[in-house]
């Protein structure tokens, strides 16, 4: 059995997706497509999620420390 | 008005025929010479270029579809040669979709020739650059003569040498992530038809502590996918105590490795 990634592909982050999916600008061909600046703005996007995610995790942190 | 639009996911080499279930998904495979396009009707509502920009910055949306797109190239990957489109990419009409097959058909055969019977893996390594330091006198000859003068040294002549070091061990660890990158790379290259570096990717981005120190593509034929999985166990194995973290994923569709030319 072909132990294929897509098939783990829960596992695998949005990060590694958008990686293979957008960063080589395989073929600009449709008559619409997503151009560098838009692929900015995603990767924007989830620098901005990631640290938020890490800003929760230290408001989490910081909340149980008080209420000790 | 609205109109509906044609969403690409990819191009596969040879006239296919969707079965029922696969219909049912909304996908269609769309015959043009001997080039079948797997395709879904989409809504303008969702994917017009105004639309399409507004929903990309919305990350569950985006990881959503991006998942999708992946697990339909995936499905036709399985017993097909096929080109990957790039995430997104909308055609306005089968004229257009038509036009641009019949303009690049030379270019996608030779893509389907130098992809076929291949796979791409894609590496990255990330190193750990304090752990790194923190061990650079055993790594290094020129930090441990270095650390010797300053055993040597009255505590003043000491301080100042303490300063160089601490240039001296960034540009050591500099050096041995270039060593060792070089390293793994050329361990990797030697197994594949052809090789793609991508951008490493920053620290916010990844979320990790360790740095990452290589990011590519490797395209690799079926018959030594086997021995390329060895090879990133064995060199896990290998430098793994030097601090250097690899991590292998695969097989991907051939994002990487293609590149389409207009017809002269």
């Amino acid at each position: 059995m072909h132990d294929n990634i897509i098939d783990r592909s829960k596992d695998i982050t949005i990060l590694e997706l958008l990686d293979r999916v957008l960063n080589k600008g395989v073929i600009l061909s449709g008559d619409i497509v997503i151009t560098v600046a838009d692929i900015d703005m995603i990767y924007l996007g989830v620098k901005l999620m990631l640290s938020s995610v890490e800003t929760m995790e230290q408001l989490k942190s910081g909340r149980s420390i008080v209420e000790k | 008005m609205m109109h509906d639009l044609i969403y690409v996911y990819c191009i596969l080499n040879n006239p296919v025929e969707l079965i029922r279930d696969i219909d049912s998904m909304g996908l269609k495979s769309l015959v043009f010479d001997n080039f079948s396009v797997i395709v879904k009707t989409v809504s303008e509502s969702e994917f017009s270029e105004e639309n399409l920009k507004r929903n990309l910055s919305d990350i569950q949306w985006l990881e959503s579809n991006v998942r999708d797109h992946l697990a339909v190239i995936n499905r036709f990957m399985e017993s097909n040669t096929l080109i990957p489109f790039n995430f997104g990419t909308i055609y306005q009409s089968t004229e257009s979709l038509k036009k641009f097959i019949t303009d690049y058909s030379d270019s996608l055969k030779e893509n389907f020739l130098h992809v076929g019977g291949k796979e791409e893996w894609a590496v990255k390594i990330y190193c750990d650059r304090k752990s790194l330091s923190d061990r650079i006198d055993e790594l290094s000859t020129d930090a441990a003569a270095l650390e010797e003068q300053i055993m040597a040294s009255s505590p003043g002549k000491a301080f100042l040498l303490k300063r160089k070091k601490a240039d001296l061990i960034e540009n050591e660890t500099d050096r041995l992530c270039k060593h060792y990158g070089q390293k793994y790379y050329d361990e990797f290259k030697i197994l594949s038809e052809s090789t793609c570096l991508n951008n490493l990717l920053p620290k916010e981005l990844t979320g990790r502590m360790d740095t990452m120190i290589f990011n590519g593509a490797f395209l690799v034929s079926k018959n030594k996918v086997s021995d390329f999985k060895s090879t990133a166990e064995l060199l896990r194995t290998k430098y793994g105590s030097i601090c250097f973290i690899i991590e292998i994923t695969g097989p991907w569709p051939p994002f990487s490795f293609i590149s389409i030319k207009e017809k002269k």
